[in-house]
């Protein structure tokens, strides 16, 4: 096991970004605007299942925020380390495994995805939605990331230029942001549109966050079918590296 | 140290490296020139196992590079043409990443040892997209040593570089020579195979077109050079002896270049075309 260096490498990046002025401001800017929107601006007045808008909103944004963060990074870093400055070749080159550098990019992606979440969870405290208290809610918002990592480092090998990552991320991480239950309950929409989101990960995210955000059951099946799709995931992720070095 | 046999790789229809055999022996610098698009960087990309070959084999201290290329890895130093420093990291940090994934004891001091070997260690902490184009291409064969690996591939280490900072990588791998290290050297720089490289191999079209010491090629295709321009074409006449090449240019009227001839000149001849186009 030699993970190390390639998440240091990561980790390096990130606190070089976060000591630029702006970078935070950036990229808290989205969610906020989504807190504020659709949590204070749209939500006011209105409650669902009985909690008000805010509360359910906010699991919902943190579910999508640690999607979208802990994917993006990842698959930039990669597809643009791959084609454009060619740093990937320093790994390749390098007797480090494949497993190895999956491991160290995934690991750096859920701290990311971790860090933008936290961002969320205090904007929803100073909002009055007050912080998680389950441990629960760790586990699977750190599994969420898991996945999407998994995914960041799968696109970013699989891309051809550097706008093919964004072309993933608009046909499949884009419409979940918005579908899996992180904005609106699916138990309204139609059955069939209901059962494919079933196999989408943020759905079980963010059920299964909000559920511990509210102190209600989580369903286990969800984080199973979370686990199985993160082991799923990650071995893709090392047999696409291990192809990609030739 | 290197050993390639009919060492091929296809691209589609188009044959980047075609049947070549090389034999570079320990300690030696070897250089393979030819033009951009000769199969130089296919080659070496080859013989670091980051690329598959499409057919033939190669080895490397005797381990082959597609079946043991994790052992390969260990023992094989990479210099690529392109920059690939993190340019969001200090020279230190680039330093100190290759050492951790090479599993290296003694990082810091190796670190300290090898910036004031390539001149750094002023700018030891600064990132890397505050460097020049020539500090940042010395810390980068600076990093392909750091293991200290007994192969080491310089891919065009000198492309882009003013004269003086090319003297400056000269000197450096010079110095490599001098502790022992077996170096591929690929470049399109007549000057640059000639100073550094005790045989040079010749790549045109993926094929190996001349093989020797650069007094040995020359002296295949003669030692004196006249240059003339005819119906504004420049010729090249290659002549053994002085005399020879002072007898041609008395017998012209109108202007010549008499100069002693070089590996472009081998190039020319074997080939028709220019290296350095």
């Amino acid at each position: 096991m030699n993970f190390y260096p390639i998440f240091l490498r990561e980790m390096l990046i990130f606190k070089g970004r976060l000591l630029r002025v702006g970078y935070l401001f950036s990229n808290m800017i989205t969610p906020l605007l989504y807190l504020i929107t659709f949590g204070l601006g749209l939500g006011r007045g209105i409650s669902i299942e009985g909690i008000s808008y805010l509360m359910f909103v906010v699991p919902g944004i943190c579910a999508m925020s640690s999607m979208t963060n802990s994917y993006t990074w990842i698959a930039t870093s990669i597809s643009v380390g791959r084609l454009h400055f060619k740093t990937f070749d320093e790994y390749q080159v390098s007797p480090v495994s494949a497993t190895d550098i999956m491991l160290g990019e995934v690991l750096s992606g859920v701290v990311r995805g971790l860090f933008a979440s936290s961002l969320i969870l205090i904007a929803g405290a100073i909002f009055g939605v007050g912080f998680p208290q389950s441990p629960i809610f760790l586990l699977i918002l750190v599994l969420n990331c898991l996945i999407f990592a998994c995914f960041g480092v799968i696109s970013g090998f699989w891309a051809k230029s550097h706008e093919d990552t964004s072309t993933f991320s608009n046909f499949f991480i884009m419409p979940m942001a918005f579908f899996c239950g992180t904005f609106f309950p699916i138990d309204k929409l139609p059955e069939f549109i209901k059962g494919f989101l079933y196999f989408l990960p943020l759905t079980h995210a963010s059920n299964a966050l909000r559920a511990s955000f509210l102190g209600q059951e989580v369903n286990l099946i969800s984080v199973g079918i979370m686990f199985a799709i993160f082991a799923v995931c990650f071995y893709w992720g090392v047999v696409t590296i291990r192809r990609s070095n030739r | 140290m290197i050993k390639t046999k009919e060492l091929t790789k296809h691209f589609g229809q188009i044959k980047a490296v075609d049947t070549l055999n090389l034999h570079i022996k320990q300690g030696e610098i070897f250089g393979l020139l030819g033009p951009n698009g000769a199969g130089k960087t296919t080659t070496v990309r080859m013989l670091n196992t980051l690329t598959l070959p499409t057919s033939g084999m190669a080895e490397i201290n005797g381990l082959d590079v597609v079946r043991e290329a994790n052992k390969v890895k260990q023992i094989i130093g990479v210099c690529p043409q392109e920059l690939n420093l993190d340019r969001e990291l200090t020279a230190c940090e680039n330093l100190r990443i290759h050492g951790l994934l090479y599993r290296m004891q003694a990082i810091e001091e190796r670190i300290t040892e090898l910036l004031e070997w390539c001149g750094l260690s002023s700018r030891a902490h600064n990132l890397l997209n505050t460097f020049s184009g020539g500090m940042q291409r010395r810390l980068l064969v600076t990093r392909s040593i750091m293991h200290r690996p007994k192969v080491l591939f310089l891919d065009e280490p000198t492309v882009g570089l003013d004269p003086q900072v090319r003297r400056q990588i000269w000197n450096l791998i010079r110095d490599l020579k001098r502790q022992g290290v077996t170096i591929l050297l690929t470049t399109h720089y007549i000057e640059e195979a000639e100073l550094l490289c005790q045989r040079v191999g010749i790549l045109s079209y993926g094929k190996l077109i001349a093989l020797g010491t650069p007094e040995e090629l020359k002296s295949k295709v003669g030692h004196f050079v006249v240059e003339s321009i005819d119906d504004g074409v420049t010729n090249y006449r290659l002549f053994d002896s002085r005399e020879e090449a002072y007898k041609f240019a008395e017998e012209r009227t109108d202007d010549v270049l008499i100069r002693e001839s070089n590996l472009e000149d081998v190039f020319i001849k074997l080939t028709g075309e220019r290296i350095e186009k």
